[in-house]
C-alpha cells in the first residue's frame, strides 16, 4: 500500500500544479479575450465591471470545469490499464 | 568543440530511445517450455527488477521470483520474468503474476510436440546476460502459429502522441527565444534610424 500512497501523492502534487496553472492561464486569457471584446463593443460603460461580469460568467462555465479533466483523465487512463492489465 | 557537441546530443537521444525501448511494451511470438520458480538476489542489476511491494513486504534483498522460459521463433531461447509492476514504474499495474504463470503453464509446448502452441508474449524490458536481467512479461496470449503478424498500435498511438507533445513544446520555446532575441536587437538598435 505504501506504493499507492506514494502514486496518490506524487500524482497528485503534480497534477495540482498543472490544475493551478491551467487555471490561471485560461482565467488570463479570459480577461484578455473580455477587455479586447470591451473594445471592439464600443465601450460600454465601465471596463472593469465589463470584465467582471464576463469572469462571473465564465466562472460558472462549463469551460472551467473542464479543466477538471486533468484530474479526470489520468485516472480513468490508470483504471483502463489496471483493467486491460490485470482482468482481461 | 563541435565533436562535444554531437556527443551531448548522442548520448542525449541514446539515453531517450534506450528508455522507451526499455520501458514500452513488445509482442514475441514464441514457444512456452517451461515456467519455474528462482530465488534471485539483487545485486547492482537490482534496478532492472521490480520493486512493487503490491501486498508484500517492502524492498526484501532477495525474494522468489516467476520465470517463464520459451524459444521465439529463430529457434532461440528467451527467458522472461514474471514480475509485478504494481503501483510503481513502469506503469502497467500489473498485480497479476500468478495468473499470469498459470496461464504460461497452460500454454507449454515443447520442440516435440505434434502440433506446436504458439503464444504471443506481451513484455518489456531486456534481456542481457552479462548483468542476468530479463524482460519482464505482461500477459500471453495463444496465436494460431508463428507467422502472426502484431500491429502495436498502442505504441504507435503513445509514440505518435509523445512526438505531437514534444514538437508542441520544441515550436513554443523557438518562438520564445527568436522573439527575445529580437527584442534585444531592438533594445541596443533603438534611434539607429
Amino acid at each position: 500500500m505504501l506504493a499507492l500512497a506514494k502514486l496518490i501523492l506524487i500524482g497528485g502534487v503534480i497534477l495540482t500544479v498543472l490544475y493551478i496553472a491551467l487555471s490561471i492561464w485560461s482565467r488570463r486569457t479570459r480577461r484578455g479575450k473580455l477587455e479586447a471584446e470591451w473594445l471592439v463593443s464600443g465601450r460600454p460603460g465601465d471596463e472593469d465591471e465589463f470584465v467582471d461580469a464576463g469572469l462571473k460568467e465564465y466562472d460558472g462555465s462549463v469551460r472551467r470545469k473542464l479543466i477538471l479533466g486533468v484530474y479526470v483523465v489520468p485516472i480513468a487512463v490508470i483504471a483502463t490499464i489496471v483493467y486491460l492489465t490485470n482482468f482481461k | 568543440m563541435v565533436y562535444l557537441k554531437w556527443v551531448f546530443w548522442g548520448v542525449f537521444w541514446a539515453v531517450i530511445l534506450g528508455f522507451l525501448h526499455y520501458t514500452l511494451p513488445q509482442h514475441d511470438i514464441a514457444r512456452i517450455t517451461d515456467t519455474y520458480e528462482k530465488r534471485v538476489d539483487f545485486g547492482e542489476n537490482s534496478i532492472f527488477w521490480a520493486n512493487s511491494n503490491s501486498g508484500n513486504a517492502a524492498a526484501p534483498t532477495n525474494r522468489d521470483v516467476f520465470f517463464i522460459q520459451a524459444f521465439r521463433t529463430n529457434g532461440k531461447p528467451m527467458i522472461y520474468r514474471n514480475e509485478d509492476t504494481g503501483w510503481g514504474w513502469p506503469p502497467y499495474f500489473k498485480f497479476d503474476t500468478s495468473n499470469l504463470q498459470a496461464e504460461a503453464s497452460d500454454l507449454m509446448s515443447k520442440r516435440s510436440a505434434s502440433a506446436a502452441q504458439w503464444v504471443s508474449i506481451t513484455h518489456y524490458g531486456w534481456r542481457n546476460e552479462f548483468l542476468s536481467i530479463f524482460p519482464n512479461a505482461i500477459s500471453v496470449k495463444p496465436v494460431s502459429g508463428p507467422d502472426v503478424t502484431i500491429i502495436p498500435w498502442f505504441n504507435i498511438i503513445l509514440l505518435t502522441v509523445l512526438a505531437a507533445l514534444f514538437w508542441g513544446i520544441w515550436a513554443r520555446w523557438r518562438k520564445f527565444r527568436t522573439r527575445r532575441e529580437k527584442r534585444k536587437v531592438d533594445e541596443y538598435t533603438e534611434g539607429w534610424g
